[in-house]
């Protein structure tokens, strides 16, 4: 196998490739900036600098050159070199900063110019904490500042579209957002302008930068010079704790971060999956955050003379078990939904079909032409996939319609049917429906019954993609049920490690009155003489893999470890083939 | 061996009148050297031959950069079915070059014609001849030349019966000194910002449009004639042994009589200013002299005595030859003026892409104005040689060195002037 | 209060002809951009950011593209310039020569500073970068075309008084010392 040199280490290699690439992948530092693994190379930032040798080959007797001791001579090129740019070779021999003075020196240097001009306004500037630049320099850069000048002015708190912001005076010309829209976006909307130290990255005059994944850029800008609008000046990074989750605004199964404080979604950034969306997320995806935030049901809430008001959790246990008593269990209509992760789709579906009612069904939210071939698509819910997989039945509108003109009890888990418009008031006017849901809607407020249920960001269950890929979330906030203090799945925080030996979340009013699906209900199961007994996602996704041909071997070890599991349908079975 | 330049008869710069009229360049046998390589290329010349004979008369690019010519086309890849190009540069952007335009007003035909065998060679299907957009009247020559020489037969579909098409289109640049630059040429014709692309791959991996290319300039292009009709062993002859031939120089600054001069390569310094030039206007004496463009190390004048314009003597003296527009300072010149405004001119010509060249002339050109204003300190001098180190040989293209050189130089040779315009620096004794 | 010149900006039937025939040279239309924007320049006297809109909408390319290269090369007048774009050049051969000399005359005979447009809109001066003349110092460039070189105080005024009657300076053939003539 061909090998390569690095600090005097050998390494070797079996797929040819860059060296930046390659020094990061072996869990080696070399500062760098406009380099991405997902985007061209323009070697513009000129901070991966290394020296670079190659074994010298002598045409005369077809072999490599040796010294008196048989070790290869290595003529190294008189410049540095840029490692992203850098193809290995076999042979190859490359100087970091660890082993080579000039490569310490080019680095200092490098960053020296780059802080010329830049205002070095970390302290009010969002990307302070999480930015490239600061970290390099601190790490890498020179100690003081040798320019004494005026520094360059250019355009501050330019909107450059409707989600995204400029401070072209932070910017370093490294070209990422604009590879973003050339390259993955292809809007082509933005482009450096003018020239030299007044360059900066703009769209056309005036041009509104609403480009569908225009928040990639800020994510990928190596400082603060593109942010985001929504975000601004909310939170400083390390005050936020970084979870894991799946996207749940449409059936791509996005990977994102969830960056929550004190029981706050503050922002969703995309989470790497090379199997999904790579480095990407749609900018409608971010959004989330203001489900996971706003508008949530907290405590049970019943129907009094027209009215939902707050009602106990034993109440709400007892209308239900009411409900069911009164009722023949051949009358509920159970819908299920993609909204709902399978964890609670199938102990939704395991309590009402033990108590007698007809399997679960859902109605697939699809919208044609919403999908773009890319991260977004027609598929509006992230678990379409998985209530097929367990087996409900899809229901079109119009057959869902005709199931619950016969229906007299409906028991909806997050589905907002009447948002949806796949049943109005109307309709279910003279019947007992029971809403599980998340946030208030049109259909919460049809119900005689609401039970809050935690929502993706505060839980951990797994959700299937449109591609049959099976991923999961992690807690990421509190409940008024749950403490991060006691759930060990919760991400720790800076603070939580480094700042303080106090809870640094406060308040309590962040926190919602909702639990699991599988909690309520498992809760609810002896009083309806049933057993049935979860505690945790993980619980229930062991009950479904034994249970659930399609699930089978499916854990969240699994998960976790493979970046999502493949389930095998009749689509990824025909792939594979 | 001193050249005989006062008997010189010169091949570039006509000799019979101006011979942009296509008419006139044929009287005078032109296109001559391209009728025989088509005529007789089943034979003679092959375009092996031509890439040999070409590179065995040692030509070197007269852009700036003095590669072998005929090398740089053998370069190219064989033939995959796909378009291949050459790409001419006449983008002369250097401070003080102005000699590829002489070409253009008086000899246009030399420099077409030394193109498409140039494109026969390489086996190009387009010549795309690249001008600086100031130069909209010699524009205005070329493609009239270009059209004329359509006319002809000499450009097109099947010239002169050989089967063989070659276009050729004239470019319009417009105002960006970093087009000179080969591969920001080829980003620019592309229709782009003229950002210089990452090397490898080279032009004739991925040129023009991601097709093998090579790129010449006009000068070097316009010699190809004169190789094949005296043949590679006289053209080697002419001027100095490792940098043979005519070269156009461009005179400029404080003479008697500037202008653009041809003759052989290796010609004296001292010649060329006292005996070419008329010596220095005014009665004044010379100070300095920069050898071929301003990104060449100025050389005082005490440097020059027997220095001969040719890469070797250049290089031995401390500079290079560039593109041969040779400015001479007198002894009034105020070298921290000169440097401030060449830094002035790097600054605004840096396309902005690299960090070191983008920061760098900046930096540059604001402590050379706060020297220039008085108001600079010794330790700046330093700094500004510091800053050289920092720039040179770290960014993409070479405009980093072109700017880092004549700063580097015009102090270390100059130091005294420039620590007489700076202030003593006064440390504070607690 | 002014009123606003409006002016829609479009490109004609022959205009189009050309623009067919400037995309005919090159393999890509984005290879045009640099031609078009010219021709855009002629015709309107600038390529401001409706011109430049102009220009990518016939061309069919980003917008943000045509931006980009706008700003780059200098010689496209992102704004509206004065009838007379005098570039003056003060590199360092035109420097050494007494091109600052030249400039400073100009500024103060048409009352307005490098980078500024006289307010009847005739003259706008800039300080250029090498125009390649340098054998001709001091020279200056007369809206990106003709050059008038060997600059004196007389010479500016004449071709300033030309120049308010819209008499274009002409080319001056400046012939190479050796050059010799048919004669």
């Amino acid at each position: 196998m061909p090998e390569i040199i690095i600090d005097d280490k050998k390494f070797t290699y079996d797929t040819p490739g860059k060296v930046l690439p390659f020094i990061l992948d072996h869990g080696m530092d070399l500062p760098f900036f406009c380099y991405h693994p997902s985007l061209s190379i323009p070697a513009n930032c000129r901070q991966c600098l290394v020296e670079i040798g190659t074994p010298v080959f002598d045409r005369a007797t077809n072999s490599f050159k040796t010294d008196e001791n048989g070790e290869k001579v290595i003529q190294f090129f008189p410049k540095l070199m840029t490692a992203c740019s850098q193809d290995m070779s076999d042979g190859m021999v490359v100087k970091t900063h660890v082993s080579s003075e000039k490569v310490r020196r080019a680095q200092k240097d490098t960053l020296e110019f780059i802080l010329v001009n830049h205002p070095l306004d970390c302290p009010i500037c969002d990307q302070a904490g999480e930015c490239p630049l600061q970290i390099q320099t601190y790490k890498y850069g020179p100690e003081g500042s040798r320019f004494e000048y005026k520094k360059v002015h250019k355009p501050k708190r330019i909107q450059l579209g409707p989600r995204v912001v400029l401070d072209a005076e932070r910017c370093i010309n490294c070209t990422r957002c604009v590879r973003f829209t050339h390259e993955i976006s292809k809007t082509y909307q933005l482009s450096i302008v003018s020239r030299g130290d007044k360059n900066y990255p703009s769209t056309a005059n005036g041009k509104e930068f609403d480009d569908a994944y225009s928040l990639n850029t800020v994510d990928i800008c190596p400082v603060g010079a593109l942010t985001q609008a929504d975000f601004r000046f909310k939170a400083r990074v390390w005050e936020m704790n970084q979870t894991p989750s799946i996207d749940i605004t449409n059936g791509k199964g996005t990977n994102v971060d969830l960056w929550v404080r004190d029981n706050l979604v503050l922002r969703l950034t995309p989470r790497h999956n090379p199997h999904v969306n790579d480095y990407w997320m749609p900018d409608s995806s971010r959004e989330a955050y203001r489900l996971f935030n706003e508008n949530r049901i907290s405590r049970p809430e019943i129907k009094l003379d027209k009215e939902l008001v707050k009602t106990s959790w034993n109440n709400a246990k007892e209308t239900i078990a009411e409900i069911i008593e009164a009722h023949d269990t051949k009358e509920v209509l159970v819908l299920g939904s993609g909204y709902a992760s399978v964890e609670e789709n199938f102990v939704f579906n395991q309590f009402f079909t033990a108590l007698g009612c007809g399997k679960a069904s859902f109605v697939p939210h699809v919208v044609e032409g919403a999908g773009d071939g890319f991260l977004l698509t027609d598929d509006q819910a992230p678990n379409t996939k998985g209530c097929e997989l367990l087996g409900f039945r899809a229901h079109t509108n119009r057959t869902f319609k005709n199931a619950l003109a016969k229906a007299t009890v409906v028991v909806v888990l997050a589905e907002d049917i009447v948002g949806r418009e796949l049943a109005n008031a109307e309709d279910l006017a003279g019947k007992t429906f029971v809403y599980f849901g998340t946030n208030n809607n049109t259909t919460s407020k049809d119900a005689q019954l609401v039970v809050p249920i935690t929502c993706a960001a505060e839980h951990a269950a797994s959700y299937v993609n449109v591609d049959g890929r099976i991923q999961r979330t992690f807690a990421a906030k509190e409940t008024v049920y749950t403490s991060r203090a006691t759930n060990l799945e919760m991400s720790t925080g800076r603070l939580d490690r480094f700042g303080t030996k106090f809870d640094n979340w406060r308040t309590d009013k962040n926190k919602v009155d909702c639990l699991p699906v599988w909690e309520f209900l498992s809760e609810l199961a002896p009083r309806l003489n049933q057993t049935l007994s979860y505690e945790t996602g993980k619980e229930v996704l062991t009950a479904v893999s034994s249970s659930v041909d399609a699930f089978a071997g499916v854990d969240y070890d699994k998960m976790d470890t493979e970046m999502g599991v493949v389930l095998s349908t009749p689509e990824t079975e025909e792939k594979t083939a | 061996m001193a050249i005989d330049f006062q008997n010189y008869k010169t091949l570039i710069i006509p000799q019979g009148g101006n011979l942009r009229d296509i008419k006139a360049y044929e009287k005078q046998g032109g296109y001559k050297a391209l009728k025989t390589v088509f005529d007789a290329r089943e034979s003679a010349w092959t375009r092996e031959n031509v890439i040999n004979e070409v590179k065995t008369a040692g030509l070197r690019g007269r852009g700036g950069a003095g590669f072998n010519t005929g090398l740089k086309w053998s370069f190219m890849p064989k033939p995959d079915g796909g378009k291949r190009y050459l790409a001419a540069n006449g983008d002369e952007s250097e401070p003080g070059t102005f000699k590829d335009r002489v070409i253009f007003e008086f000899n246009p035909h030399l420099f077409i014609e030394g193109a498409i065998i140039g494109a026969y060679s390489i086996q190009a299907d387009a010549v795309y001849v690249y001008i600086r957009g100031e130069y909209r009247s010699w524009i205005r020559f070329m493609e009239q030349a270009v059209a004329d020489a359509y006319k002809a037969g000499y450009l097109g579909k099947n010239i002169l019966g050989s089967g063989i098409n070659i276009d050729m289109y004239v470019h319009s640049g417009a105002g960006a000194y970093i087009c000179g630059e080969e591969s920001s040429l080829m980003e620019s014709l592309e229709g782009k910002r003229g950002y210089p692309r990452v090397k490898p791959p080279f032009p004739a991996q991925r040129g023009l449009w991601g097709r093998p290319t090579t790129i010449n300039n006009i000068e070097s292009l316009a010699n190809v004639p004169l190789i094949l009709n005296m043949g590679a062993a006289k053209y080697a002859e002419m001027g100095a042994k490792t940098h043979p031939g005519p070269v156009l120089y461009g005179i400029s600054g404080h003479v008697n009589r500037p202008g653009v001069y041809e003759f052989p390569t290796g010609m004296l310094i001292t010649d060329l200013i006292y005996n070419v030039a008329g010596g220095i206007r005014n009665g004044k004496k010379l100070k300095a002299l920069v050898p071929g463009g301003s990104s060449t190390p100025i050389l005082r004048a005490d440097q020059i005595e027997g220095v001969s314009m040719d890469a070797d003597s250049l290089r031995t003296a401390g500079s290079m030859m560039g593109t041969a527009g040779m400015s001479i300072l007198d002894e009034d010149t105020d070298m921290v003026d000169f440097l401030y405004r060449i830094s002035h001119f790097y600054h605004h010509e840096s396309c902005g892409q690299c960090t070191p060249c983008r920061e760098g002339t900046g930096w540059l050109e604001k402590i050379l104005k706060k020297i220039k204003n008085g108001d600079g300190e010794m330790r700046d001098l330093d700094l500004l040689l510091d800053l050289t180190t920092q720039m040179e040989g770290r960014t993409v293209c070479a405009l980093a060195d072109a700017a880092a050189w004549p700063v580097r130089h015009t102090i270390t040779r100059f130091r005294d002037e420039f620590e007489a315009r700076c202030r003593k620096s006064v440390f504070a004794i607690a | 209060m002014q009123i606003n010149k409006i002016m829609s900006y479009t490109f004609d039937k022959e205009d189009l002809k050309q623009i067919d025939a400037i995309k005919a040279k090159y393999p890509t239309v984005q290879s045009a951009t640099m031609p078009v924007l010219w021709y855009a320049q002629d015709k309107f006297g600038h390529v401001n950011a409706e011109v430049q809109h102009l220009v990518a909408t016939t061309l069919d390319i980003p917008e943000s593209h045509v931006h980009g290269v706008a700003t780059f090369y200098t010689q496209y007048y992102k704004k509206e310039m004065g009838k007379y774009v005098l570039d003056v050049c003060t590199c360092f051969s035109c420097q050494v020569c007494g091109g600052y000399d030249m400039l400073h005359y100009i500024e103060d005979k048409l009352g307005i500073k490098a980078g500024e447009t006289t307010p009847d809109g005739k003259f706008s001066i800039q300080e250029a970068e090498c125009l390649g003349a340098c054998g001709y110092a001091p020279m200056l460039q007369v809206t990106n075309d003709v050059y008038v070189n060997h600059l004196t105080k007389e010479k500016i005024d004449s071709m300033i008084d030309g120049l308010k009657e819209d008499k274009l300076p002409e080319y001056e053939e400046i012939l190479p010392p050796q050059l010799i003539s048919k004669d």
